[in-house]
C-alpha cells in the first residue's frame, strides 16, 4: 500500500519539474495561443496539405480525394496505374482508418502487413470513412488517397513493422521539445504511444537520442529487435525543425505539435498538423514543458523569421 | 494571462460564495417557514380531533361557548370546522373560544366540532406568564385542615419538586393509611385534580387545570385528560396528574387551560361533550404550503416547484440530482483523470443502475457488454457500412435484453426488470466505441476505458441513489445555483490531475 503511494509525485514535485498537466495545458497554453478559428485548419489533411503546399512545406503527394458515397466507386480509376498508395480519413486521429497499401497488381491489394485484400474490402473501407467512423463525433468525413511515404532505413532496427515518426512542439513558432515515436510489436505496428509505441527523446539542437520511454516507463532498448534507443541521430535535422517552424507561419498555432516522416528520397514530410499535442513527450525527454515554455516566453525574440527561428534553437548553447 | 485568471477566478470565487449565501439564507426560509427537513421524512401526521358538544334545549336562546386549542408552537392547526346547522357561530379570538348562538330550539342538539392539526412536536411547555393572585385557601373544617397539612408532611418524603412530591403522595402503591383515608373511596380525575389543588392552595402554590388530548389514534368517543399547571418560579409548569411528571407529554394538545370551562351552553342542559381523535397520514411537503400560509409566506411557495402538479414534481426531483452527478464527472475527469467513454455516459448508466438497483444493474451491463462485444467482433467479419452495423448492434442489444428478460423470469431471478433500463442506444455505442477501441488500440485500452467509465458510473450511482442527497437537492434546490459555480471554478483548476501524478512520476529529480 505504502509502495503504491509512494509510486505518485506530490503536485510540488512535478511543478519544481516543470511539468505541464492537461489543466494547465488546456487552460494556459492551447485557450491562450490556438483560437478555435484555426482548429479547420489542421482537422481537416486536405487543408492542411494545401497550405502546407503553399508554404513549401513537403508533404506526400494528394492523388485523389472522396467526398461522397457515391464517389467511392471511382477509387480505381483515381489510383490509376499506381502501385503503392494510402487511403485514409481527412479528419481522423490516432492512426485510426489509416489503410496503407504497399501493392496493388490485378485487383488485388496488399497491405503494410501483408495482408491481401479485395477491391470490395476498400470499397468498404473508404465507405467507413466517409460515414464517419473514424472521424471525432461520428462527423462525415473525406477520404484521402496519398502518395505512399517509403520510409528511410535509418529507423530500421529501431522499429517493429510500422513508420517511426518524429513529433516536433513548436512554441511560438520554436521548437521547443522533439521526440520519435518507433512502434512496437506491443503496438501493432503503429506510432501510437498509448498503444505501446515506444518514444525517445531528442535532442531539440542535434537530434541525438535523449531517453525512451514505454507505456511510461523508461526504457533503453527496442524490445523486439533490441537495437539500442540512445544511437539514434535522426538525420536532416535543420530541415525537421523547419517543417515545425513554417508550421507556425502556415497555422498561426501558437502551441502545436508536427508529425514529420522521413521519406528515402524526398527527405522529411510533414505527415499532420495537431493542435491539441498530448503531453507524453515530457517523459520521453525527461524534461517538463513549462520551464521550455518559460523560457521562450522570456529569453527568445519575437518577430524572427522562420529560419532564424530554427538557427536561434539550433546554436543555443547546451545546458 | 495569470492576472485574467486570477479575475476569473476571483468573479467566480465571489459568485460561490454569493451563491452560498443565497443558499444558506434559503435553506433558513424554508426550514423555518415552510417547515422542510433535512431528512427525507416523507410523510406526516395529520391528528384530527372531533368533539361532538349533545344538549337538550331548555327553550331559551342557546348560547354555546367551546374553548379551542389554538396554534403554538407546539403544533399548527391544518384546519378547523363546526357542523351545527341553525348556529351562527363567531369566534372569540382572545379567548380562543367558539361561539354559537341559535333561537330557541325543542329537539335534542348536536354539535360537531373538528380541528386537524399537524407538526406536533414536544415543548415541555413551560409558560412565562405573569403572577397570578394569591390562591384562594380552601375552606376546611378542622379535621380536614390537619389531615392536609399532614399529607403535605409526608409529601416531602417524596421525589421531585413540591407538586411532584403531592400527586406522587397521592399516587403511590400501595397509598399511605393517612393518604387513603383523606382521599375518597372512588375518584376521578376531576377530583383528584380538585384534591391537588387544595392542597397546592394550602402550600401557597397557585394552580390551574388543563384539559386536552394525548394524540394516540382512537375512534373510541373520550373525554378530555386532564392536567395540572402550577406557577412556580414566574412559569407556569405543567404536571401529569397520574405521575407527577413535569412538562408536556408526547404529542399531547391542549384543549384548554386556566380557569374558563370547557364548555358553556346557556340554554340546554345535559350536555356532554365526547372526543375522538383520528390519526391520517400526508406527504410532509403537502403541509409546506399551509405552513407558509400560517406564515403569511403563501405568495413564494405559490411560485417555487413544489407547489407544481406532483408529477411535474417528481420529473423535477429527478432532475435536481443532475448538476450533483455532474459535478461528480467533472471530478472525476478533471480533478482525478479518468478517461471515460463519453463525458455523460457513466451518467446516463448511473441512472440505469438506480432503476435497476445496484448488483441486478451491474450484471446485466457485464452480460450485455459481453454478448454485445462478441456478437460485434463476429459482425466485423462482414464488413458491414457505419450505419447498418450499429443499427444491427442497437437491434442485438434489444435481443440480449429480451433474452435476459425471459431467462430472469424463468429463474425468477430478478434482472426481469433490469434490462429493459438500460438505454439501448447508448449501450449499442458502448459496445461500438469499446470494439473499435479494443481493435485499434488494444484490449487493455478498451477495457481501462469500460472499467473507467464504470467506476465513474458506480461513483455517480452512489450519490444519485441516495435517498437522503436526493431529498435534500430537491427540497434545497438552491444548492444547485453552488454546484454550478463550483463546476464553473473547476473550469479554471490548472492544478494536477490525480493520474497525472503517477504518469508524470519518472519526471521527478531525484
Ligand atoms: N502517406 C503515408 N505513407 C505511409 N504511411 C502513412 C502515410 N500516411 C499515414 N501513414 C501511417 O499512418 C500513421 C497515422 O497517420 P496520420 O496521417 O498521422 O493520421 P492520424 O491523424 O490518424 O495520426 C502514420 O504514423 C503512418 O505510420
Ligand atoms: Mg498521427
Amino acid at each position: 500500500m505504502f509502495e503504491w503511494v509512494k509510486s505518485f509525485a506530490s503536485p510540488r514535485q512535478l511543478s519544481q519539474a516543470g511539468v505541464l498537466g492537461m489543466n494547465r495545458r488546456n487552460f494556459d497554453v492551447i485557450s491562450k495561443y490556438n483560437p478555435r478559428r484555426l482548429y479547420p485548419l489542421v482537422d481537416d489533411k486536405v487543408k492542411t496539405k494545401e497550405l502546407a503546399n503553399k508554404i513549401g512545406i513537403n508533404t506526400p503527394h494528394l492523388i485523389g480525394k472522396i467526398e461522397y458515397q457515391h464517389e467511392a466507386k471511382n477509387i480505381l480509376e483515381l489510383i490509376g496505374n499506381r502501385h503503392e498508395f494510402v487511403i485514409k480519413p481527412a479528419q481522423g486521429s490516432g492512426g485510426k482508418g489509416v489503410l496503407v497499401i504497399r501493392d496493388y497488381r490485378d485487383g488485388v491489394f496488399t497491405t503494410a502487413s501483408g495482408r491481401t485484400i479485395g477491391y470490395h474490402e476498400v470499397y468498404q473501407h473508404i465507405s467507413n470513412i466517409l460515414s464517419g467512423l473514424y472521424s471525432l463525433g461520428g462527423k462525415y468525413d473525406t477520404a484521402i488517397i496519398e502518395e505512399l511515404v517509403h520510409f528511410s532505413d535509418i529507423f530500421k532496427d529501431y522499429s517493429y513493422q510500422g513508420v517511426p515518426d518524429v513529433r516536433v512542439i513548436v512554441y511560438k513558432g520554436y521548437p521547443a521539445l522533439a521526440m520519435t515515436r518507433l512502434p512496437t510489436k506491443a503496438s501493432g505496428g503503429r506510432a501510437n504511444l498509448h498503444q505501446g509505441a515506444i518514444g525517445v527523446g531528442l535532442d531539440i539542437r542535434t537530434g541525438r537520442a535523449l531517453r525512451g520511454v514505454c507505456r511510461d516507463m523508461p526504457v533503453t532498448r527496442q524490445p523486439d529487435t533490441g537495437a539500442d534507443l540512445m544511437k539514434i541521430e535522426v538525420p536532416f535535422w535543420r530541415e525537421h525543425l523547419m517543417i515545425g517552424a513554417l508550421a507556425y507561419e502556415m497555422t498561426g498555432l501558437g502551441y502545436l505539435g508536427a508529425d514529420i516522416v522521413l521519406d528515402a528520397e524526398r527527405g522529411p514530410m510533414m505527415l499532420e498538423l495537431n493542435a491539441r499535442p498530448g503531453l507524453a513527450i515530457q517523459i520521453a525527454n525527461g524534461i517538463g514543458l513549462v520551464e521550455c515554455l518559460r523560457e521562450i516566453d522570456n529569453h527568445y525574440p519575437e518577430g524572427l523569421s522562420a529560419p532564424q527561428r530554427v538557427d536561434f534553437v539550433l546554436n543555443k548553447r547546451a545546458k | 494571462m495569470l492576472k485574467k485568471l486570477a479575475s476569473v477566478r476571483g468573479i467566480l470565487s465571489i459568485l460561490l460564495l454569493l451563491s452560498i449565501v443565497y443558499a444558506a439564507y434559503g435553506i433558513y426560509y424554508k426550514v423555518s417557514y415552510w417547515g422542510f427537513h433535512f431528512t427525507p421524512r416523507q410523510s406526516a401526521n395529520i391528528w384530527t380531533i372531533e368533539a361532538h358538544i349533545s344538549f337538550e334545549p331548555t327553550g331559551e336562546p342557546i348560547k354555546v361557548a367551546l374553548t379551542t386549542p389554538r396554534s403554538s408552537d407546539a403544533f399548527k392547526i391544518l384546519e378547523e370546522n363546526v357542523v351545527a346547522e341553525g348556529y351562527k357561530t363567531s369566534k372569540n379570538k382572545e379567548e380562543s373560544r367558539l361561539v354559537l348562538t341559535s333561537a330557541p330550539k325543542v329537539d335534542k342538539q348536536d354539535i360537531y366540532y373538528k380541528i386537524m392539526l399537524f407538526d406536533n412536536i414536544d415543548t415541555r411547555g413551560k409558560i412565562k406568564a405573569d403572577a397570578p393572585k394569591a390562591p384562594k385557601q380552601p375552606i376546611f373544617d378542622e379535621q380536614r385542615l390537619a389531615a392536609a397539612k399532614q399529607l403535605l408532611q409526608l409529601a416531602q418524603k417524596q421525589d421531585g419538586d413540591a407538586v411532584s412530591q403531592i400527586i406522587r403522595l397521592l399516587n403511590e402503591e400501595p397509598l399511605q393509611p393517612a393518604v387513603q383515608a383523606y382521599l375518597p373511596v372512588k375518584s376521578t380525575q376531576q377530583i383528584m385534580v380538585e384534591i391537588i389543588t387544595d392542597l397546592l392552595s394550602l402550600k401557597g402554590i397557585p394552580s390551574r387545570t388543563a384539559r386536552g388530548f394525548r394524540l394516540e389514534e382512537s375512534k373510541k368517543a373520550l373525554s378530555p385528560d386532564l392536567m395540572i399547571e402550577a406557577y412556580i418560579d414566574g412559569l407556569w409548569k405543567i404536571y401529569d396528574i397520574k405521575t407527577g411528571k413535569k412538562g408536556l407529554p408526547d404529542n399531547f394538545v391542549l384543549f384548554q387551560r386556566g380557569g374558563q370551562s370547557l364548555i358553556d351552553v346557556e340554554g340546554g342542559e345535559n350536555s356532554v361533550i365526547k372526543f375522538s381523535v383520528l390519526k391520517s397520514i400526508t406527504s410532509s411537503m403537502k403541509l409546506a404550503g399551509r405552513r407558509a400560509e400560517l406564515f403569511d409566506q403563501q405568495r413564494n411557495f405559490q411560485y417555487s416547484i413544489y407547489n407544481l402538479p406532483l408529477a411535474q414534481q417528481n420529473t423535477l426531483k429527478w432532475l435536481s440530482i443532475f448538476p450533483l452527478a455532474i459535478l461528480v464527472i467533472v471530478l472525476m475527469r478533471n480533478v482525478i483523470g479518468l478517461q471515460t467513454m463519453g463525458t455523460f455516459t457513466p451518467m446516463l448508466l448511473a441512472m440505469s443502475l438506480v432503476k435497476t438497483g445496484f448488483w441486478p444493474g451491474l450484471l446485466c451491463f457485464a452480460i450485455i457488454m459481453v454478448l454485445g462485444l462478441s456478437i460485434r467482433f463476429l459482425m466485423s467479419k462482414f464488413n458491414l457500412l457505419l450505419v447498418p452495423r450499429i443499427s444491427a448492434v442497437v437491434i442485438f442489444v434489444i435481443l440480449i435484453m429480451q433474452f435476459l428478460t425471459v431467462i430472469g423470469y424463468q429463474l425468477e431471478f430478478n434482472i426481469a426488470q433490469s434490462a429493459v433500463f438500460f438505454p439501448i442506444i447508448i449501450m449499442s455505442w458502448i459496445i461500438e466505441r469499446a470494439s473499435i477501441t479494443w481493435e485499434e488500440d488494444g484490449a487493455l485500452n478498451a477495457c481501462r476505458e469500460i472499467v473507467f467509465s464504470l467506476i465513474v458510473a458506480i461513483a455517480t450511482y452512489f450519490v444519485i441513489s441516495s435517498e437522503y442527497i436526493r431529498h435534500i437537492m430537491f427540497a434545497f434546490n438552491e444548492l444547485n445555483l453552488v454546484i454550478l459555480f463550483i463546476v464553473m471554478l473547476l473550469g479554471t483548476y490548472t492544478g494536477y490531475r490525480l493520474m497525472e501524478l503517477k504518469r508524470f512520476r519518472p519526471l521527478v529529480k531525484s
